[in-house]
């Protein structure tokens, strides 16, 4: 364990302070010295990552990216039949194989590969794939069978299972909504656009002072008097857990945004970012990277993949985006010396139809390929290419199911349990 | 104990409010809620494209070239994304300003119950259609409600029904109807599931009147086996079955009871709630006054416990500080913000609700909404958020206490803890007692965990 008590939080939750401490703070916390003394002995229970633990950053492509046109089967004749006038021309990919190469527009990934920093798994989606967007994306957040439903996400359930009495800023999600992927049994995580509006809001206040005070009194409980919760009517008769919960989550909310504001206060970037909301979003990340966030899991997305109509130029556009807001976010990370220590991995819903449809676009479609990103990754491409000729109701059908993924990347970079996960086992893929 | 009662069935009011609700006695305050009516006009439907126009929009459409169809398509989805956000708002402002919170409240549980999303939808005249066939039966019978929602145009496309043939019986709404509507996961088999997706192929929506209509080539007219039933059996013969059984009165005892109250009734008290459900034919209106009559809704374990779902904070903040919603585009954002938007629900589950809306984002937008709307500026009608009059609130020349006792009143229905009670005298002895200082303190007492609660 780190020996540098860094935060408030971290001083109230040390057992042994917290014993003596107890008589002060309200019966939550107590319950939280007890649990976590119950834990540690459990091996699900994970230390806290500090400054040297595997960090995961999800990146999702959302719309629905189309794959055939990301890693690009130059070698195959029916991709260019299939697709008169979206089809990439050979000579323009980035080559990987003799079959396959990367968008143009993926230079950066390319040199990514070249250096052995980048895997491609190919071919990747579920049985019974569903072309909604709504109900797909919910299948990936999730990582259930597509016909059944859980309302908690893979990565909430990896919270609820290994991060157990730990900071809640353990997964955090920039953009205004939680993605499904976060829901837990214990909420956990927290998620922001931007960090200036991550904070109680003071701007209109004619005594800032005097209401920051106070906000801090009755909102975090380091500093509430010991009697306040036993106050509350009826408290006693053993029905406070929700006042508790709500007690915790805003001292989680003032703690977190206290320190996320500190952090991207001091933190600079080394690196100049392209100018695009994934770029910005990623520049964020890697600023609570280099700050000491204790976060294990960072989820990003970009928008616009749904290119129905006039795909040429708008996907083109996207890749580009994708590359450059990449490509700076692993310079930035070299640069901060952290680049080993963290994965990123795209996905996104479902690819798109094989063929191009009549307004030079392309629709829902099945299975697709996904990049993951680090330091530490296993280069080279993964599963095998979907034919392009035996499809199912026109579209790829998959060789690698996506949990697959899922499950490498808990089992051999955040060393977790699969099954209480993922409620099964999934074979393992060599790209870590 | 009428502020609750308020709170619970409907969206809170103000302490006017509460007193009026408070002298009609218990038995008169839920007898006066619960006959409450509504003027017909009072809320006039915005504008909606008809399933008609629709289609014969898309006929015409059909007609032109590519490009003149895809700004068409374009047009198209404007005018739907510019409806919905409309219905939204017409719904919402029912909600804070009906004479009837109490019908508009089980609207919203029967939406989380019949979870049906405008994503998937799409057609918000089909979203409207379903609006109105929950309010005609959310304080009904159970019976004919759910047979209502089988021939709802917009539970059929959003379930898959209208996919579903004799030939091959798409069983999503079936499973659903037995899983999250009637009786509860593992109450019923895979069998069942089969038998009843066959009675409900061939349930269609006819595309220009949106109205239900059966396409008998499809339908499964043969001999299956539901529970005691067998025979020819529909979907109306399903309903019945499903229905009948004790395990449904139970199943929508709890969900309701844990929708009013919070929590999962102890098996005595759900007993007791199904066993009435059932004697009453599953008459919800029914139901809810037994509920609201009983000692057990009052109780500790209830009262100031339930973490208010993003729609109810927005209402029934409105409500006690007597201002109108914000606008429109104000409210949509809020919501959208904290995890509700209405005709949206995640999936078929609805909302989670309790201690799901809450995190550590959602808690803070919580307290900085409660600051835009305490502190806004006032700039005429078309201001985006109107403040509330704080001299109504807290008196200007009220003494601290008589500030917390303000307070108490109207933002928590109940006593502050002693602790939070105290700083709040102390804040007002140390910044004085102006308009600014008090508007400031009201911002901050409903910047509390014990302000999400009621």
């Amino acid at each position: 364990m780190n020996p540098t008590i860094h935060t408030r939080r971290q001083f109230l939750r040390t057992s042994i302070l917290g014993g003596a401490l107890s008589w002060t703070v309200p019966a939550f916390l107590e319950r939280t010295f007890l649990a976590m003394d119950a834990q540690a002995a459990d091996s699900l229970i994970q230390t806290a990552t500090g400054k040297d633990g595997p960090i995961l950053v999800i990146l999702q492509l959302a719309g629905g990216n189309d794959g055939l046109n990301t890693l690009v089967p130059h070698g195959d004749d029916a991709y260019y039949r299939a697709r008169p006038s979206l089809a990439i021309p050979k000579s323009k990919t980035h080559r990987l194989t003799d079959y396959l190469g990367l968008n143009p527009n993926l230079s950066g990934l390319k040199s990514l590969y070249d250096e052995g920093h980048l895997s491609v798994i190919q071919g990747v989606g579920y049985p019974n794939p569903n072309r909604s967007h709504f109900r797909s994306t919910e299948i990936w957040q999730t990582a259930v069978d597509a016909n059944k439903s859980d309302s908690h996400g893979w990565l909430g359930r990896y919270f609820d299972s290994c991060c157990q009495g730990e900071d809640p800023a353990v997964g955090v999600s920039i953009g205004n909504q939680a993605p499904q992927a976060f829901a837990a049994k214990e909420p956990r995580g927290i998620s922001f656009a931007r960090p200036e509006q991550f904070r109680f809001d003071l701007k209109q206040s004619a005594i800032p002072d005097a209401a920051d005070e106070f906000f801090r009194s009755v909102n975090d409980v380091e500093s509430m008097d010991g009697g306040s919760i036993g106050m509350l009517p009826g408290s006693n008769s053993g029905g406070g857990e929700t006042l508790d919960f709500l007690q915790r989550t805003a001292l989680d909310a003032v703690m977190s945004s206290d320190k996320v504001l500190d952090i991207t206060k001091r933190s600079r970037s080394s690196v100049t970012y392209p100018n695009s909301k994934l770029a910005n979003s990623l520049n964020l990340v890697a600023r609570l990277i280099g700050g000491g966030m204790p976060t294990r899991v960072y989820y990003v997305a970009q928008g616009g993949y749904d290119t129905h109509s006039n795909q040429a130029g708008s996907h083109e556009q996207l890749m580009r985006e994708l590359d450059s807001s990449v490509s700076a976010f692993v310079a930035d990370l070299k640069a901060q010396g952290n680049f080993d220590r963290v994965m990123l991995m795209t996905f996104s819903e479902f690819g798109r139809r094989v063929a191009e449809n009549g307004s030079g676009g392309t629709d829902h479609g099945a299975a697709a390929p996904l990049f993951v990103a680090g330091g530490a990754v296993k280069p080279g491409i993964f599963g095998t290419a979907p034919s392009l000729t035996k499809l199912n109701n026109g579209d790829l059908i998959h060789g690698v199911d996506f949990r697959s993924v899922y499950a490498t990347v808990l089992s051999k970079w955040l060393k977790a349990p699969v099954e209480p996960i993922l409620h099964r086992n999934f074979p393992i893929l060599p790209f870590v | 104990m009428a502020a609750h009662l308020l709170n619970r069935a409907g969206f809170g009011g103000s302490s006017v409010e509460i007193t009026k609700l408070h002298a009609l006695g218990h038995v008169g305050a839920v007898n006066h809620l619960l006959s409450a009516g509504e003027d017909l006009d009072l809320y006039p439907v915005p504008p909606l494209s008809t399933p008609a126009e629709n289609a014969m929009a898309r006929r015409e459409s059909k007609k032109l070239d590519q490009k003149e169809q895809m700004q068409r398509k374009k047009m198209f989805k404007e005018a739907e994304r510019e409806q919905i956000d409309a219905l939204r708002f017409w719904w919402l402002q029912r909600m804070r300003s009906t004479p009837n919170p109490v019908r508009e409240k089980a609207v919203l549980f029967w939406h989380g119950h019949w979870a049906t999303s405008q994503m998937k939808v799409k057609a918000p005249y089909l979203i409207w259609q379903q609006n109105e066939t929950l309010r005609a039966h959310a304080l009904g019978n159970f019976t004919p409600f759910a047979k209502e929602i089988t021939r709802d145009a917009a539970m059929i496309r959003y379930l898959d029904l209208n996919t579903s043939t004799a030939r091959s019986p798409n069983e999503n709404f079936a499973r659903e109807l037995m899983e999250l509507f009637t009786l509860g996961e593992g109450n019923y088999t895979e069998m069942d599931i089969r038998e009843a997706a066959r009675a409900f192929a061939g349930y269609r929506t006819n595309s220009s009147t949106g109205k239900f209509q059966l396409a008998g080539k499809l339908a499964d007219n043969g001999n299956k086996k539901f529970f005691t039933r067998s025979g020819p059996l529909n979907g109306d013969d399903v309903v019945d079955e499903l229905t009948s059984q004790p395990r449904c009165a139970e199943f929508l005892a709890g969900k309701i009871w844990n929708f009013y109250a919070g929590g999962t009734p102890s098996p005595a008290l759900l007993g007791a709630l199904a066993g009435y459900y059932r004697m009453e034919k599953l008459h919800t209106g029914s139901l809810l006054k037994k509920i609201f009559l009983s000692r057990e809704f009052y109780s500790d374990q209830v009262v100031r416990r339930q973490i208010k779902s993003p729609v109810q904070w927005l209402v029934q903040t409105c409500k006690i500080l007597d201002i109108p919603l914000p606008s429109r585009n104000v409210s949509d954002n809020v919501l959208r913000q904290l995890g509700q938007v209405l005709f949206a629900p995640p999936n078929v589950k609805g909302w989670d609700g309790g201690r799901a809306w809450i995190s550590s984002a959602t808690l803070l937008l919580r307290y900085n909404t409660a600051g835009q709307i305490v502190k806004a500026r006032r700039s005429g009608d078309h201001s985006p958020v109107t403040p509330p009059d704080i001299d109504r609130i807290i008196p200007r020349d009220a003494t601290p206490e008589e500030a917390c006792v303000a307070i108490e009143s109207t933002i928590f229905q109940s006593r502050m803890p002693g602790s939070l009670r105290q700083k709040a005298k102390d804040f007002l002895v140390a910044n004085g007692s102006g308009a600014a200082a008090r508007r400031e303190l009201l911002h901050l007492v409903m910047s509390t965990p014990e302000y999400q609660l009621t």
